[in-house]
């Protein structure tokens, strides 16, 4: 056990899920620490949503523990998700609602002051030209925006955690890049960002990755220092190495 | 765990409002649909039997088999069908030119006016046994009303006249039916039409509620979000239930200028038994759509619940019709107390300290209900 677990964001101790006779996801050993932006890359089916989803509290581990944001996953799952942010790749908005309307429902069941989330919302959205007083309906805004807007609604409740569960799927180059400006940003501020993604380009913003196959972590470590143990010019490679 | 909270209910029932102020299909479903549904089946849906196709066999062909066929032919409850081409009467029921045949024998009028006793015969098309006993009952009715005026207008009663017998000569029975005067049929069918119209449409509204946020994804991220199971489901289930309470008196106030519905209880105690009501719709609804995962599965699963508690809600048959073992299973069945409570309070303006049982009964099931839906949704998966 390392000495440093006061720093750690996350700590998983042979992590596993199992549906039936299939195992999702395989005695995963994790340690994450905090302001770091951490991958998680793999084919569709590798594990990786899996594992999100029971770092969220959403679903139950069949053996093994985490500990997430100083919460146990099993037992104060109630208590983690006030510290922690989500944001899926369906962009989980009220497409019949406006961009407004949707910021002071998610404030409303966080339980956040209107107007500070207001505040924090018009911070995040005011670059990308979204104007929180539209009144276009969300189904109306081209998919970036309402990637932006989910994020946004996610990070209403200040969380130290942020799960991003392939974030910039659909999403045209230019607003993926806006993106990850915004997600640097974020780490910078001591924010602890899990992303996962099966872009590789974008592995290389990453502090750290876990490449999993089959439930499996089959590669872990800087990005950097993956390459060169490889001998790869990219992430793109290592992986196809790997995973081949 | 903190305990519930206002304001989260609150956000939940201002999203579920505005969403449903934007969705045209919804409105129309919610508003536009039951009062046309109250419109057509208020005039199409009823007990009355009127204009049955008659079809007067007359062998005898005297003055007074005459005046008999004239004593049909004066009532809007026959249309005395022709037989030209003198075509079989079994044949004539077959075919559904007519539903009665009513055959008089050779000597009819002879007999009668020799005191003898005539035979008639009667033949009724039994497909719908309700309305063929109510038609037969009227047939006999006007036979006896004419043979008792033929007999008490120009003879004396003869000792031998055994069927004047059965006529009740010193008791006259004048009968005023209490409630509902002049049998209006929509006056009794309407009610129980407003109960139907408001069961489907909480229910499939509820049904549909959360199962389309598991659709669309926003159900998942709302389980990462600290919300309580209770004030999620709460805050899907008060929104309905205020728009259902609309609906119920918005329909009902339709229906009483279109019908003439007269409202002879207190519009309190059914506002308030429909309160207590709706609770079990709307949970039945937020259970189904708990236990399903697609839309199409919990519109399903609506209609099953719903067919079982309309067929056994009292509506077509009443529950006193039924075997005994299934009345003991539309004690299970919170459309049947709501349906008597519609008609007791509407039709007979009957109070609420008459209704207790019903309302009990609606209440610890409304209450069941949800704390069941409750119960079975999970916000962790296993």
């Amino acid at each position: 056990m390392p000495d440093n677990s006061k720093s750690l964001m996350i700590q998983t101790t042979d992590l596993t899920k199992r549906f039936g006779r299939f195992t999702a996801v395989d005695k995963l050993n994790l340690s994450i620490e905090k302001g770091e932006i951490f991958g998680f890359l793999g084919a569709n089916g590798a594990g990786k949503t899996t594992a999100i989803r029971m770092l969220c509290g959403l679903l139950k581990p069949t053996s093994g523990t985490a500990v997430v944001a100083d919460c146990d996953i099993t037992h104060q799952s109630e208590q983690l998700k006030t510290r922690i942010g989500y944001m899926s790749q369906r962009f989980a908005l009220y497409e019949d609602l406006t961009v407004k309307e949707n910021v002071l429902f998610y404030s409303g069941i966080y339980q956040v002051e209107t107007s500070r989330a207001l505040s924090v919302a018009e911070e995040l959205l005011s670059e990308m030209g979204i104007d929180l007083g539209s009144k276009a309906l969300t189904s109306s805004l081209p998919l970036g925006f309402k990637q932006r807007l989910a994020l946004t609604c996610s990070l209403l409740h200040d969380p130290r955690l942020l799960f991003l569960d392939e974030p910039t799927s659909g999403v045209d180059p230019q607003a993926r890049r806006a993106f990850w400006n915004v997600i640097n940003r974020l780490a910078e501020k001591g924010k602890t960002v899990i992303v996962t993604t099966h872009f590789m380009d974008e592995a290389e913003y990453c502090h750290r990755v876990v490449i999993m196959q089959e439930g499996k972590a089959i590669a872990l470590g800087e990005p950097a220092v993956l390459k060169n143990e490889h001998s790869v010019p990219n992430m793109q490679q290592l992986f196809l190495k790997l995973v081949s | 765990m903190r305990s519930l909270s206002p304001q989260v209910v609150l956000s939940f029932m201002k999203k579920e409002f505005r969403q449903l102020s934007r969705t045209r299909a919804m409105l129309f479903l919610v508003f536009g649909a039951p009062l046309i549904q109250v419109l057509i089946l208020g005039f199409a849906v009823t007990n009355e039997v009127k204009h049955v196709k008659l079809y007067i066999e007359d062998r005898d062909n005297s003055a007074l088999s005459r005046t008999l066929q004239q004593s049909f032919s004066s009532t809007d409850r026959f249309n005395l069908i022709d037989n030209p081409d003198n075509i079989k009467a079994t044949d004539l029921i077959n075919d559904w030119k007519t539903q009665v045949v009513l055959t008089i024998p050779p000597g009819f009028g002879k007999d009668l006016t020799l005191y003898r006793k005539p035979a008639l015969q009667v033949m009724v098309d039994g497909l719908d046994g309700n309305s063929a006993a109510v038609a037969l009952s009227y047939v006999q009715g006007i036979i006896a009303t004419f043979i008792k005026s033929e007999l008490t207008d120009t003879r004396k009663y003869p000792p031998d006249a055994i069927f004047i017998k059965a006529m009740p000569a010193q008791v006259e029975i004048q009968d005023r039916m209490w409630y509902n005067l002049d049998l209006n049929s929509p006056q009794y069918i309407v009610p129980g039409l407003v109960v139907i119209l408001v069961t489907i449409i909480s229910m499939m509204v509820s049904a549909m509620s959360l199962v389309k946020e598991k659709e669309i994804g926003t159900l998942e991220q709302l389980m990462v979000t600290p919300v309580r199971k209770s004030e999620l489901l709460l805050g899907k289930l008060i929104p309905y239930w205020l728009i259902s309470l609309f609906e119920i008196s918005f329909v009902m106030t339709a229906a009483h200028f279109i019908f003439r519905i007269h409202f002879a209880g207190n519009i309190f105690t059914m506002g308030l038994l429909a309160a207590v009501y709706l609770l079990t719709t709307l949970g039945l609804g937020i259970l189904v759509s708990t236990a399903t995962s697609t839309q199409q599965q919990a519109m399903f699963f609506a209609w099953f619940l719903m067919v079982f508690m309309l067929l056994l809600s009292g509506f077509f048959v009443p529950v006193r019709n039924m075997p005994i073992s299934i009345q003991y299973l539309t004690l299970l069945n919170p459309m049947r107390y709501f349906m008597n409570i519609a008609r007791e309070v509407i039709i007979k303006g009957n109070e609420l300290k008459y209704l207790w049982n019903e309302a009990l009964a609606l209440f610890v099931y409304g209450f069941a209900i949800f704390s069941i839906s409750v119960a079975k949704f999970r916000k962790v998966t296993k």
